[in-house]
């Protein structure tokens, strides 16, 4: 789910948009140290790959069809870093040119679906590949990869204020599990096909992980996704715990974000101090892209 | 295809036109920001927005409805949305859900029927974007098309194929091979397009035809969207 500008309050935007920056400049670098010159055109076409995949229908059920979302495939034949290049590139050409998804929410969006959903959808595949589990760990990634973007989605939407019904939430997450068990299927037939053409393109881990610590893992990565969207539409639940704890004192000025609830009130309020913490968010983010920015071509060998 | 529309656009010539891309993304930023922080009661700075907005695309001088058509692309999604939160008690909230959704995404639309997406990316690598992500975006923009036509003409090819009407099973994982033939194909061009870059020489960079140049002003662009964003926000 793409997620437009005007959802999100400035604080959760503006959160995640600084985290993915620098991840997004650290995965590009670790992408450039794994591959050589020649796959920066292979991201590239790659991803046109993915974008023209969405017009090969698969049919699923009575009448109904689905297409390959991307992230796990492109995970397990180009490596977890260049994957997320790939998926964030294709964010910001959909948001650019295609006006699917905001501007300013990019990193929110290039957060859910580039960096936390390629990495859940790779953990599977990194743990399971060397074992027996290789098709259930593609599979698995899949739907990991669909349903770790959606729970985030979700919880951000929740965060900012967006009312959501407990029905109309029970009904979306089942509409994405289904989807991502689509994708899941989808993955597992394409990885299949490509294989057989050129079994080169699948990449293979170096070391095989056990299967319980990859079910583990898993089953981490599920619960975090849950509880991320469990604690965010029951805050009151998570304070009156915290209450309950006495960890009111100690916890409050970390669980603050600095520049949280400056949007609350209505225009009486001050506005000075929320220029100031929009204005030092921007100089905020765009420090951090030019740090980055920098790092990178210290680093750069092209 | 529907975008290239937008990318028609991009290149006329108007005073917006004419702006440094630089300033063009700061100003659009700059509006976004203001937007994303004006609370959902205040309908007057909505209209203001709009306003601002209306008079960017005068002087841009693109087609109002094209424009307009293309925006409320967004319109579907946030109407869902807006209509859930009306629903759970908040009118002016899902108004204004709906009317933030709408004003931001036609600003970004305008920015990018105003600038060629090359300049629009030198301008974000000028801007402290890394390098490989930039390239990686230019050559997915360059080979979308081809790549999507590809893919047309195998699904054309497939539909032609199945009057024999196969199961869903079957066509499942004709599908499936139909995406692995895709992904050989498509490795297979980077490869080639990677040889004729090395043939050819490539630096590591696209250079552009004209240097991009931000003046007085375009300067003076930028103070103004800024002040006026600004201005709205804090005034109404």
């Amino acid at each position: 789910m793409h997620i437009p500008d005007g959802f999100l309050s400035p604080a959760v935007w503006a959160t995640l948009d600084l985290v993915s920056v620098p991840a997004v400049g650290l995965l590009a670098r670790k992408a450039q140290r794994d591959l050589e010159d020649r796959k920066i055109p292979l991201l590239g076409v790659m991803g046109a790959f993915v974008f023209a995949a969405q017009m090969i229908n698969f049919p699923v059920g009575p009448g109904t069809t689905g297409h390959l979302v991307g992230g796990t495939l492109l995970a397990v034949t180009l490596g977890p870093a260049a994957a997320a290049v790939v998926m964030t590139a294709i964010l910001a050409i959909q948001a650019f040119v295609f006006q699917d998804g905001g501007i300013v929410v990019l990193g929110a969006n290039v957060f859910n679906m580039a960096i936390a959903s390629v990495l859940a959808g790779y953990l599977p595949y990194r743990l399971w590949a060397g074992s027996g589990w290789r098709s259930a760990a593609i599979f698995a990634g899949g739907v990991l990869s669909v349903l770790t973007s959606a729970c985030l989605a979700l919880a951000q939407l929740l965060i900012s204020g967006v009312p959501m019904p407990r029905r109309l939430m029970l009904v979306s997450l089942g509409l994405f599990l289904v989807s991502g068990l689509i994708e899941g299927a989808v993955t597992l037939a394409a990885v299949r096909a490509i294989e057989r053409l050129n079994p080169v393109w699948i990449r293979s881990p170096k070391d095989s992980g056990s299967r319980v610590l990859g079910a583990v893992a898993i089953a981490a990565v599920t619960l975090v996704a849950g509880g991320v969207l469990i604690a965010s539409a029951a805050p009151d639940g998570i304070w009156s715990l915290v209450g309950k704890l006495g960890l009111t004192a100690q916890t409050a000025p970390w669980l603050h974000a600095p520049l949280a609830d400056y949007q609350v009130n209505g225009l009486e309020s001050a506005w000075l101090r929320k220029a100031t913490a929009g204005l030092f968010g921007l100089v905020l983010v765009y420090v951090a892209c030019f740090l980055t920015g920098k790092f990178i071509a210290r680093q750069r060998s092209i | 295809m529907h975008h290239v529309v937008v990318e028609r656009w991009s290149r006329r010539s108007s005073p917006l036109h004419a702006r440094d891309a630089r300033a063009k993304l700061g100003a659009l930023l700059a509006f976004l920001v203001a937007i994303s922080t004006t609370p959902p009661q205040a309908a007057r700075a909505f209209v203001a927005y709009s306003a601002l907005l209306a008079v960017a695309i005068v002087s841009a001088r693109l087609p109002f409805q094209g424009l307009l058509g293309r925006a409320a692309l967004v319109l579907p999604l946030s109407a869902t949305f807006a209509a859930v939160t009306w629903w759970s008690g908040d009118p002016a909230r899902a108004i204004a859900l709906a009317v933030k959704s709408f004003i931001s995404g036609l600003a970004a639309l305008l920015l990018v029927a105003t600038t060629p997406l090359t300049q629009l990316l030198n301008a974000l690598e000028s801007l402290g974007v890394p390098r490989p992500l930039i390239l990686v975006v230019q050559f997915l923009y360059r080979y979308l098309f081809v790549i999507s036509e590809q893919a047309q003409h195998m699904r054309l090819a497939a539909r032609c194929r199945q009057g024999l009407g196969l199961d869903r099973r079957s066509r499942f994982y004709a599908a499936a091979g139909a995406l692995g033939v895709l992904f050989a194909r498509s490795w297979e061009r980077a490869d080639g397009i990677y040889r004729a870059m090395l043939a050819r020489g490539f630096s590591g960079r696209f250079s552009p035809l004209a240097p991009a140049r931000f003046g007085a002003r375009d300067f003076a662009f930028l103070c103004a969207a800024v002040a006026a964003s600004t201005a709205i926000r804090l005034a109404l």
